[in-house]
């Protein structure tokens, strides 16, 4: 397969964002947040949030990598940058996507970001992705 | 704050640890002993003998709730694999007092954290919190 810039990845869905699945990280990060496992800590946030726990970082940039996974292989990756502009809070249905910016050689440089379904960027940054 | 260096730490992690990660993300199980790459964020803190709540502590966070995340760096020079066990050191970038749009005083304090497997560098981690202050 020829990769160019301006080429999309092919986009990567997580139909809906699991509260349960926040609890089973936060006991693998050993992360006492409770804003990942505790609806009424959110909810008590000025922020009008309601009762859903907000997603981990981390899981928001694993959906991404999973695009690029399913995209070019699992050892793909050599480099991942992200910012983090919107909360995932639980029962979202979120969407990665990126596109190629430009290519060295075995190595496509792509810009990626997770949407909601509504649009909104959620995740923002970069990859370095070997072909 | 700034050159505070972490313990230098080993971290193993197993098929068990290593299914859930993959689960919680949405994926299947990597093949040939592959980890899934968010493992990064995690492992390096363990290994130094630290965790999330302990940064949160030498960070003087105000609460769990404090604490916003400005962006990951994270840069693979080899997959991460189970049943290998890594070396990590860490340290502090840097730590800076800085105020945002509203005026709000906030603390960047930016951690880095090498992997290695018998001084072979395998991944880095460069995390970027900012510790709020009088905001929540």
């Amino acid at each position: 397969m020829n990769i160019q810039a301006g080429d999309k990845i092919p986009a990567w869905t997580m139909e809906s964002v699991s509260a349960q699945k926040m609890k089973t990280m936060a006991a693998i990060l050993r992360d006492p947040n409770p804003l990942h496992w505790d609806r009424d800590s959110v909810a008590s946030l000025p922020l009008q949030l309601g009762q859903r726990t907000i997603n981990q970082g981390p899981l928001g940039l694993g959906y991404i990598i999973n695009m690029l996974h399913s995209w070019q292989g699992p050892d793909c990756l050599k480099r991942i940058t992200m910012t983090f502009p919107g909360l995932v809070l639980d029962g979202d249905r979120v969407i990665a996507r990126g596109n190629v910016t430009s290519v060295e050689g075995e190595l496509a440089h792509c810009k990626v970001w997770l949407e909601h379904e509504d649009g909104r960027k959620l995740l923002i940054g970069s990859a370095d992705v070997y072909l | 704050m700034q050159g505070h260096r972490f313990p230098e730490g080993r971290y193993t992690v197993e098929h068990w640890e290593s299914f859930l990660l993959s689960d919680c993300t949405g994926a299947s199980s990597l093949p040939d002993q592959q980890v899934h790459p968010i493992a990064l964020f995690h492992i390096p803190f363990l290994a130094g003998g630290t965790s999330i709540a302990q940064l949160f502590a030498l960070g003087q966070a105000e609460s769990d709730l404090s604490i916003m995340i400005e962006s990951y760096d994270w840069e693979f020079f080899s997959p991460l694999r189970e049943n290998i066990s890594y070396t990590i050191r860490g340290e502090i970038l840097s730590a800076q007092r800085l105020r945002n749009a509203r005026e709000q005083i906030y603390d960047r304090i930016q951690f880095c954290f090498d992997l290695s497997d018998k001084e072979v560098p395998v991944a880095r981690s460069t995390i970027t919190w900012h510790f709020t202050r009088d905001t929540l």
